[in-house]
């Protein structure tokens, strides 16, 4: 089957420090995929040059056969691909949902304004059908009735629940999760993962950093090896686990060393 | 052999527990407010302050269309400051160099220049520029006018305290965003929300809690700044009492009236800014902190207020 998500030859350097090392990796649609690896790695450097929060020297993101942030461009010199305008690209990340390690609610807006935001400003939707979406999204991640609490007034599960359904209501096509258990307290993370355990279970196309090996194991199709910038390798979970090809990645699974 | 004197009991855990005196702090606080006490009662019998000349002056018509000249002047130049600093500030944290380079250079210079000196300078700016014309060069100009007539005494104020103003309240601003956590920009970003939806709906509203408390220092600083337009005999509050005592010669009482009516202005926007603090800090505080006046009642008022 044709790949959904497509990333080709992706380098990303922070100065001299380069942070991605020509990255390859394709996501099937509906597929789940998980990026483990040591911290630094660069797996969330990754996950923000698909939706171009990190713009990047070399390489190529496509999803559903559309090119993300640039366009083929033929000049006397033979084609290039050229950045496209800030309206274009937000048409594209629109289709891309995002999930971050600190929520970044907006904390001004209450847990029902935080979700409306995006579908009425940025898809066009009206109010009353915005709201209502809201609101079944809101119970869907288990939040009835809390529509309108500030995000200080929630826990950091609550609100990374709401930041999920602010994200899913723009009906994205892909969604994107940079360590989203990392930052909460133990025993809130089971909740936020069942909440993803719920949207991976939709059909969704899903892209996680995580440190959550419980939740790679039993809902990723694919689980990523990442170190120094360049994918070790890529399998199942099963062959990930219990039967790593490589010395890095057994040695990563063994002995657990993250930091 | 029999001991002369009984050892006092030693503390029990029962006995009283006392907070330790500290006698200094009655004694300071009494010396401070017998000193307030005789400053009170030599201004008040003072023959020089003629207090029955300020009561008289008080609500004058002069005195009342110099305060509405320097409310005006403060409204008007704090307003379109804030307007032209925002755009300095956006041009400062843009990524085009030239507008970057330029905005930084207008903060630099009118930050530099006193008021009093920029407030001269457009007041003499015909010497500058005598004629303003619009059209094409090299053929007879569409509209022209001496910069005299176009620019009143009152117009050289606003323009000075208008650019004085701008260079001030684009750092405010500046500050303001660069206060609203990073975090904030790519959540905006990732939802694909256009960049000015992102400033006015996104950070701009989280930016107002930094940038309040600034701007109400800058609001206060204004209003009393644009006494210096008195120099260029623009009627304001000060030019108003002035134009009084050059005739009377009662310069302290007026200058009594003055001071009551700045004093009264900077009261009222210190209470305007308490209020709009509050505004801004919805969703920043878990609970907002019940207002001064339901915390006095809480105190003192009958125990049915709620805290």
């Amino acid at each position: 089957m044709a790949a959904f998500l497509s990333i080709q030859g992706l380098r990303k350097s922070f100065g001299a420090h380069e942070v991605l090392k020509g990255v390859d990796l394709d996501v099937r649609k509906g597929e789940v995929v998980a990026l483990i690896g040591p911290s630094g790695s660069g797996k969330s450097t990754l996950l923000r040059c698909v939706n171009q929060l990190e713009r990047f020297q070399a390489g190529r993101v496509t999803l559903d056969d559309e090119l993300i942030g640039y366009e083929e461009r033929h000049t006397r010199h033979g084609p290039v691909l050229r950045a496209v305008s800030v309206r274009e690209l937000n048409r594209q990340r629109a289709d891309i949902g995002m999930v971050f390690q600190h929520f970044n609610l907006f904390p001004h807006m209450t847990a029902l304004e935080n979700i409306v935001e995006a579908p009425v400003r940025v898809r066009g939707f009206a109010r009353d059908r915005a709201e209502n979406e809201a609101l079944d999204l809101l119970a869907r991640v288990g939040l009835a009735g809390r529509e309108g609490a500030y995000p200080r007034a929630l826990s950091g599960g609550q609100q990374q629940r709401v930041a999920i359904a602010r994200a899913l209501a723009m009906k994205p096509k892909l969604m994107l999760f940079d360590e989203p258990t990392s930052a909460l307290d133990p025993e809130v993370i089971g909740e936020v993962l069942a909440v993803m355990a719920d949207v991976a279970c939709g059909g969704m196309t899903m892209l996680v950093v995580t440190h959550e090996w419980g939740f790679a194991r039993e809902l990723a199709d694919s689980i990523v090896f990442f170190d120094q910038g360049q994918i070790v390798e890529m399998g199942t979970p099963q062959q990930l686990f219990e039967e790593p090809l490589h010395q890095r990645t057994r040695d990563f699974v063994r002995g657990r060393v993250y930091i | 052999m029999i001991l002369a004197t009984l050892s006092p009991p030693p503390a029990a855990v029962t006995s009283p527990l006392q907070a330790r005196p500290h006698p200094w702090r009655w004694v300071s606080g009494a010396v401070l407010l017998l000193g307030l006490a005789w400053l009170g009662t030599v201004l008040a019998r003072s023959p020089g302050l003629q207090w029955s000349v300020v009561a008289q002056y008080l609500g004058s018509r002069t005195i009342l269309l110099g305060l509405w000249a320097t409310l005006w002047l403060t409204c008007v130049s704090i307003l379109l400051g804030f307007a032209l600093g925002t755009g300095l500030a956006m041009a400062r944290l843009s990524r085009n160099p030239v507008l970057q380079g330029a905005a930084w250079v207008y903060i630099w210079f009118f930050r530099s220049v006193p008021l009093l000196v920029l407030i001269l300078f457009a007041f003499n700016i015909a010497y500058l520029v005598p004629q303003i014309s619009i059209g094409l060069s090299g053929r007879a100009p569409l509209l022209s006018m001496a910069t005299n007539d176009l620019l009143t005494p009152m117009g050289a104020a606003l323009l000075a305290l208008v650019l004085h103003e701008a260079a001030y309240a684009a750092e405010v601003v500046r500050g303001g965003i660069l206060a609203v956590d990073q975090g904030q920009f790519e959540a905006a970003m990732a939802l694909g929300l256009s960049p000015r939806a992102t400033m006015t709906r996104i950070i701009l509203p989280q930016a107002m809690r930094a940038i309040i408390p600034a701007a109400g220092n800058q609001l206060i600083g204004l209003l009393k700044g644009t006494s210096m337009v008195s120099v260029i005999a623009v009627g304001d509050l000060l030019y108003s009492a002035q134009s009084v005592y050059s005739r009377t010669f009662q310069v302290v009482p007026l200058l009594i009236v003055v001071t009551i009516w700045y004093v009264a202005c900077t009261s009222l926007l210190s209470l305007g800014q308490y209020y709009i603090e509050r505004h801004f800090a919805q969703g920043a505080l878990r609970q907002l902190r019940p207002m001064a006046w339901q915390r006095l009642r809480a105190r003192f008022g009958p125990a049915s207020v709620e805290a």
